[in-house]
């Protein structure tokens, strides 16, 4: 079947999304922060185990930008809890 | 065998989802019930439960917690055989609905439901702070202070559990002491005999287990007064399954049910 | 179709749920557990836990401070008097203490507060008492030595009138007292003997003075009589009246100073004028409610005591609040009597959320204003007035909820944004390119034949690794390389399909399976002959 790396790709990061989400409705705590950390760690982790070394498949060729979009919301996270943490 | 592994994945996920439908469906949110495993539920409370106040265990104690249904003249008659005959009885109220028992009873205990707030806390919550045990009792043993959740003041009886010097009863439930509010002491615990009266319905939620281990370590072991208790529950679901499990000919047809399209499908005769 | 359909269902629901997340963005903690209850109870898991704070201090500093009271009366009677000054600092530092703590728990309004008055005003008193037992003592050594000589020995005589009058007035205030502090102290259970006693010295002190006076007046038909008068009229006053404090003094010469004290503390000098007689308006400011003594002297000469009465009063204090900018809220507010008179320099006191208290002062008209910094967010402040030292009654405003905005956007966390998103970038094109690197090697062995036109193999139905080999062999047959080339030599002879046949080595020799894609990718070089494949 062509393209099942694709739908296990997919799979895989919707399980992991509704295990956190579960864990997060089970301590009783909503953070969109660190809900979008963890699915951004899930995205690159399923990123580098799908990259085949000798081919780049239509779905992974614009997976780039849309990690660099997400690095660049962790960023600026991460600095703007710095500045709060230096605020305080 | 890729279509066998995804099914295997989609069975899993209804499962998992059957499971969650299942914990959803037989607990409730109900204050001090015991289907309810939230913060606010007595599902963690070891206790049993019993339907009738006849010929009660005497070695138990009989917790009447919450109260929310009147006792008839003949229960009142049980309770009372059962205190002469040396049963230890807690009522636990803070609406003061138990004191219609207790005046059929003959006591001269009160339950006055109010707003007991203390300067003396550790918590950002003037309802939540310490009593200190006074008098001496087995129920007590042990325990310096018992931690309180906006506990009732009781009157009348032998002090048990009394709160510090700076407590009032906060009526405009601003959180501090204003108006002609007055500090005082209060007794939130009193005994008359076998007979406890408990001004905190709260100490037995799932929650409050934690803050008071000795206390609940010495009134074990523990019945409870499933029909006058507000342990019970709305939910049609658990209440059909407790139907069920004490009325022997429905188990027996429920259990006949699941059995029999099994037995009809393996005694059929084939027709190979 | 229907795979359009879907992705672009996909895509809107995708832009859909990311628009909803966005706008929570601003605030990204949806829901925390915290301060759960419903009426009957609270969590106390998700109640924040306090230190416990002074509450437990208070009754027994109640306690420490009458029981104070017992031991400086005492040593006062003794007249024990550097003892006596250690108590009173020690008295003084605990009185300080104590309006502190009543001040942070809030607690001014109930019968706290009236204790805490009551031991303001005894506090007052038992300095007064030592001061005068004081200056008693060296009165009587005084009086020895003058005896022979009338004239100063009637000026003694004088002084002592006074300082019996004081005593005697002060005696019965503090008496008055008693009563209610013994009511509040049994309330909360503490042992209010000390406190009783140290009345009972206060009376000897008292009854001594008088049995002094008497003894040196043997002779005469009474108290005598000073020639200095002092009045004061009217005998009772509120927060900023005037008093009019004045008298004669028969043997005076006109132009002569008279010093006013109110309550053993200097409070004027007037002059007499042509009939003898002085006056002086006395403004009612900071002092305390209650009884009050003032007297006059004249060189030596001592008036006798007037007494007036200072009657407390209800206040009342407003406050506004308003936006400087995003991170600070200006208090403002009026301080008034109930005869709507402004309290002039008095201290108010803001309470913010509860715990924090901010200090302001107020103005010529009873005006404060003070420019308060918080966090962002919603917060409560109320202004209060503890009228230490005041005749007037403490009171609050309402409590008024200020919500700050917080500071803008800082440029910080946009610039890390940029950064790392060109960091990456960077990263994934730099990673890229090395996938090129291998084709782009020159040729260092002349190039093979120009290739055959591709042949026809079909690799459907086989599994992968066998086709995989089929395809190797399909390309190596279209290179015209030699069948005895394995793999390895095949990459050195034709580099440009290096990649190719590295796969294919490994595929062969290290047991690895190719996936679909690639054995797509191989066959479409194996047949299409591109080695872009990009």
């Amino acid at each position: 079947m062509a393209g099942a790396k694709k739908y296990y790709a997919a799979a895989v990061l919707a399980v992991w999304l509704i295990i956190i989400a579960f864990f997060m409705v089970l301590s009783r705590t909503l953070d969109l922060e660190v809900f979008f950390v963890l699915a951004l760690i899930g995205l690159l982790v399923v990123a580098v185990l799908i990259d085949g070394a000798f081919s780049r498949p239509r779905y992974m060729r614009y997976i780039g930008y849309l990690i660099a979009a997400g690095v660049a919301l962790f960023a600026y996270i991460v600095v703007q809890k710095i500045l709060e943490i230096l605020a305080a | 065998m890729q279509i066998e592994r995804e099914a295997w994945a989609v069975l899993l996920i209804l499962l998992l989802a059957a499971a969650v439908a299942y914990a959803h469906v037989t607990t409730t949110t109900e204050e001090y019930s015991r289907y309810n495993t939230g913060w606010n539920g007595t599902s963690a409370l070891p206790a049993e439960e019993v339907r009738d106040l006849r010929n009660l265990d005497t070695a138990a104690t009989l917790l009447i917690l919450a109260p929310d249904r009147p006792f008839t003249a003949e229960e009142v008659g049980y309770l009372r055989t059962f205190l002469d005959a040396g049963g230890r009885v807690v009522i636990a109220d803070e609406q003061g609905a138990a004191n219609s028992l207790l005046a059929d009873l003959g006591s001269t205990m009160r339950v006055r439901p109010g707003n007991l707030s203390s300067l003396e806390r550790d918590r950002a919550d003037p309802g939540i702070f310490a009593a200190r045990v006074v008098g001496n009792t087995s129920l007590f043993a042990g325990v310096g202070t018992v931690l309180v959740n906006r506990p009732a003041a009781v009157t009348g009886g032998e002090p048990l559990l009394e709160t510090a010097a700076l407590t009032w009863e906060d009526a405009d439930g601003d959180g501090r002491i204003s108006g002609d509010e007055v500090f005082g002491t209060a007794v939130t615990c009193a005994a008359e005999g076998n007979l406890t009266v408990l001004g905190d319905e709260s100490l037995f939620i799932n929650a409050m287990l934690a803050e008071n281990p000795q206390f609940i370590e010495n009134i074990q072991p523990v019945q409870v007064d499933r029909i006058h208790s507000g342990t019970g529950t709305a939910n049609p679901i658990v209440n059909t399954r407790l139907w069920i499990q004490e009325t022997p000919p429905a188990a027996a047809a429920v259990a006949a049910l699941a059995i029999l399209p099994v037995a009809w499908h393996f005694g059929r005769k084939r027709d190979d | 179709m229907n795979a359009r359909a879907s992705h672009t269902i996909l895509a809107a629901a995708a832009v859909l749920v990311l628009v909803l997340i966005g706008v929570q963005a601003v605030d990204p903690v949806l829901y925390a557990a915290k301060n759960i209850s419903t009426a009957a109870h609270a969590d106390p898991a998700t109640i924040q836990k306090r230190s416990p704070g002074d509450a437990a201090s208070l009754v027994p500093l109640m306690d420490d401070l009458l029981g104070q009271t017992g031991t400086l009366a005492l040593t006062i009677k003794l007249k024990d008097y550097e003892s006596a000054e250690r108590d009173l600092a020690r008295y003084s530092e605990l009185s300080r203490r104590f309006d502190r703590l009543v001040v942070t728990l809030d607690v001014s309004g109930t019968d706290i507060g009236e204790f805490q008055q009551n031991n303001r005003q005894n506090q007052d008193a038992l300095t007064a008492l030592l001061n005068d037992t004081r200056q008693f003592d060296a009165l009587q050594r005084l009086e020895i030595e003058v005896r022979g000589d009338d004239e100063q020995h009637m000026t003694v005589v004088y002084e002592g009138e006074a300082l019996r009058q004081k005593m005697r007035e002060s005696f019965s205030a503090y008496a008055k007292r008693e009563a209610a502090t013994v009511r509040i102290a049994e309330h909360y259970d503490i042992n209010a003997t000390p406190y009783q006693e140290s009345v009972d010295h206060f009376a000897e002190v008292a009854d001594a003075a008088n049995g002094w006076q008497e003894e040196i007046n043997g002779n005469g038909t009474g108290p005598a009589q000073s020639p200095l008068v002092i009045a004061v009229t009217p005998v009772e006053g509120s927060y900023g009246d005037v008093l009019l404090i004045g008298g004669a003094h028969a043997g005076g010469r006109p132009g002569t100073p008279i010093d006013i004290y109110v309550d053993s503390r200097m409070a004027a000098t007037a002059a007499l004028d042509d009939g003898r007689a002085y006056v002086h308006p006395y403004q009612v400011g900071r002092i305390l409610a209650g009884p009050h003594l003032a007297y006059a002297t004249a060189g030596t000469i001592y008036s006798n005591v007037a007494a007036f009465e200072v009657l407390p009063q209800n206040t009342s204090i407003t406050l506004a609040l308003a936006e400087v900018n995003g991170t600070t809220v200006a208090c403002t507010g009026n301080l008034t009597t109930d005869d709507a008179r402004p309290v002039t320099q008095a201290p108010v006191l803001i309470r913010v959320d509860g715990d924090t208290l901010v200090a302001a002062e107020t103005d010529g008209n009873g005006t404060y204003r003070k420019d308060i910094p918080l966090p962002a967010g919603e917060h409560a402040l109320r202004a209060e007035f503890h009228a230490a030292g005041y005749p007037l009654n403490a009171s609050e405003s309402p409590t008024e909820i200020a919500t700050l905005r917080g500071e803008g956007l800082s440029p910080f966390p946009f610039a890390a944004a940029i950064a790392a998103a060109a960091g990456t970038g960077w990263y994934l094109r730099r990673r890229r390119p090395e996938e090129n690197t291998p084709a782009a090697e020159p040729e260092a062995t002349p190039p093979p034949e120009a290739a055959r036109p591709a042949p026809q193999v079909s690799i459907a139905g086989l599994p992968p690794r066998e086709a995989a080999t089929v395809l190797f062999c399909a390309l190596r047959a279209r290179l015209n390389l030699p069948k005895t080339k394995t793999p390895r030599d095949c990459a050195r002879i034709a580099p440009a399909y290096a990649v190719f046949f590295e796969r294919y080595e490994r595929i062969r020799y290290a047991g690895e399976t190719p996936s679909e894609e690639e054995l797509m990718d191989m066959e479409r070089i194996a047949l299409g002959g591109d080695a872009d494949r990009a």
